[in-house]
């Protein structure tokens, strides 16, 4: 166990008013709302969460790329699944898929078509459109522990 | 809202997308440095292809 400066280890020291901690402790709960928050930005459009964080470069790779995964999928008429499927494996492609926040929604909207996997590009599609929603879950989340101040 | 054009990608060329596009992200999320950032793509994609034709290779022998 580190002991602090003064020599008593931290585990018996008497706990200190919120007033008598250092700013940046007094601040936790703020920032990690603030990280929450982020994280839910990201969510909702791609980018957006390193956007808030002046990360230019990241948010504009995060939003191309996902934007062009969900774009080449859809075109490719991948299966964009929905909350009313049938199995396990229908319930994890709608949680993938909306990992993409709002682009899932879009895709959904501009797919008037609907999905054809008979054919091989179907499928591709579909792993396309999956991919776009976990990559955004991954952005985000970088964004995430970035808000909290780790090395990202 | 209109709908999109319906694009036909073979399987290389699919492929090829998906390695570049998340070659790309992944070297923008995992480094800060723009030299580290393309040589961390370079190697990623790298690998994508290592490992895509090689599972396919593997595979080969199954298709006949």
């Amino acid at each position: 166990m580190n002991p602090d400066p003064i020599g008593i280890p931290l585990s018996e020291q008497p706990a200190l008013p919120e007033s008598a901690l250092p700013p940046e402790h007094r601040q936790h709960g703020t920032s990690e709302a603030k990280a929450w928050s982020v994280a839910l930005a990201g969510w909702l459009l791609p980018g957006l969460g390193h956007a808030l964080q002046r990360m230019w470069g990241r948010a504009l790779v995060v939003f191309c790329a996902v934007g062009v995964l969900v774009v080449v999928g859809a075109s490719m008429r991948g299966n964009l699944f929905t909350s009313h499927g049938s199995d396990a494996f229908d319930a994890l492609g709608y949680v993938a898929d909306l990992g993409a926040g709002s682009f899932y929604f879009l895709a959904r909207a501009v797919e008037r078509t609907g999905a054809d996997v008979s054919h091989a590009g179907g499928d591709y599609g579909t792993r396309f459109l999956a991919t776009a929603g976990v990559l955004n879950l991954l952005a985000a989340l970088h964004a995430y522990e970035a808000a909290r101040g780790r090395k990202a | 809202m209109t709908s999109l054009l319906p694009i036909t990608l073979t399987h290389l060329q699919a492929f090829l997308l998906f390695a570049a596009v998340i070659s790309i992200a992944f070297g923008f999320l995992g480094r800060r440095q723009p030299r580290d950032r393309i040589k961390y793509i370079l190697w990623s994609f790298f690998l994508f292809l290592l490992v895509g034709i090689g599972i396919g290779w593997a595979m080969y022998p199954f298709s006949h």
